[in-house]
């Protein structure tokens, strides 16, 4: 669906009119671009219903019906972690979801925890990159039940014995799309899981 | 009295009860945004910043308790009919019973 701008006889307050959507534009900047237009035809489609029972002249009706709706930059900054929310949960773009995350931390534990579980997920990533560069004291380093290391051991001693080996690197990819995985897929079905 | 603590208190409760009067309206008929607005405005004593209600449906949404549809006008400016889904009707009647539950309950202290 295509956004179709109002028309005004006066052109101060076609300007008014503009000056506000432009605002919405703004706001919503962030939201892909289905969602984008979604707001802004929504919005469009208030401020026309609105002026459809004229009361005085058209820009005070269309001052009052700004008014009335309230500051774009204020109500929208509650639509957009919604929506955000919304879009991570029907994709699998990490960069979409960590946003996401960030921008709902105000509403609820649930999403802290899934903030952390990402993090974890970065650590998988970052011990691959240690491996490489660093091999000797990157691993699984266990000496008993109750002293291992996943990651980087600088007190390497003889007991400590490492036990990934070759397949250190493998290990952690598989846990990085496991963790990835899972993290996505709870945070689609969070309404099932979590409730907040 | 204090004035100004009811006010507050009154402020909070009408904000604490406006998604269950967004689904009480939506279960007598589909509206679209501006008319819902008047359809609560008519029924209760509520005013409310309107631009805030649209956030509210995109949470009610994304809870599967409303869903949506885009009917286009003559005019070219389509509208956004929302309507409750039948979790939203089941969740309506769970907070029905809660509501009944702590107005006997006030009533009784």
């Amino acid at each position: 669906m295509k956004f179709k701008e109002l028309t005004f006889k006066d052109q101060h307050t076609e300007r008014i009119y503009k000056d506000y959507i432009s605002r919405v534009k703004n706001s919503v900047k962030s939201l892909n671009s289905d969602n984008q237009n979604e707001t802004l035809l929504e919005i469009n489609s208030h401020i026309y219903e609105a002026l459809q029972a004229p009361a005085e002249n058209e820009t005070t009706d269309l001052l009052n019906v700004l008014q009335k709706l309230g500051s774009p930059e204020h109500f929208l900054k509650e639509l957009v972690p919604e929506k955000k929310l919304e879009e991570a949960a029907s994709s699998f773009n990490p960069l979409k979801i960590l946003k996401a995350l960030i921008l709902n931390f105000g509403n609820g534990f649930s999403y802290i925890v899934f903030f952390i579980l990402y993090v974890l997920l970065a650590g998988f990533i970052f011990m691959i990159y240690s491996k490489i560069v660093n091999p000797e004291q990157t691993g699984f380093f266990y000496t008993n039940a109750t002293s291992w290391v996943l990651g980087i051991s600088k007190n390497y001693n003889p007991h400590e014995k490492e036990l990934l080996g070759n397949w250190f690197i493998p290990v952690m990819i598989l846990l990085t799309i496991l963790f990835y995985v899972v993290i996505t897929l709870l945070l689609r079905f969070k309404k099932k899981f979590l409730k907040k | 009295m204090n004035e100004e603590y009811k006010n507050k208190w009154i402020s909070q409760l009408k904000k604490g009860t406006l998604p269950f009067i967004v689904l009480s309206v939506l279960r007598r008929n589909t509206y679209y945004g501006y008319d819902l607005i008047n359809e609560i405005k008519k029924l209760t004593d509520i005013v409310i910043a309107e631009g805030t209600l649209y956030p509210l449906l995109v949470r009610l949404k994304n809870e599967n308790l409303v869903s949506h549809s885009w009917v286009e006008q003559e005019s070219g400016i389509p509208r956004k009919y929302y309507q409750i889904t039948e979790e939203g009707k089941n969740t309506l009647n769970a907070m029905k019973d809660y509501w009944t539950y702590i107005n006997n309950t006030i009533q009784s202290i």
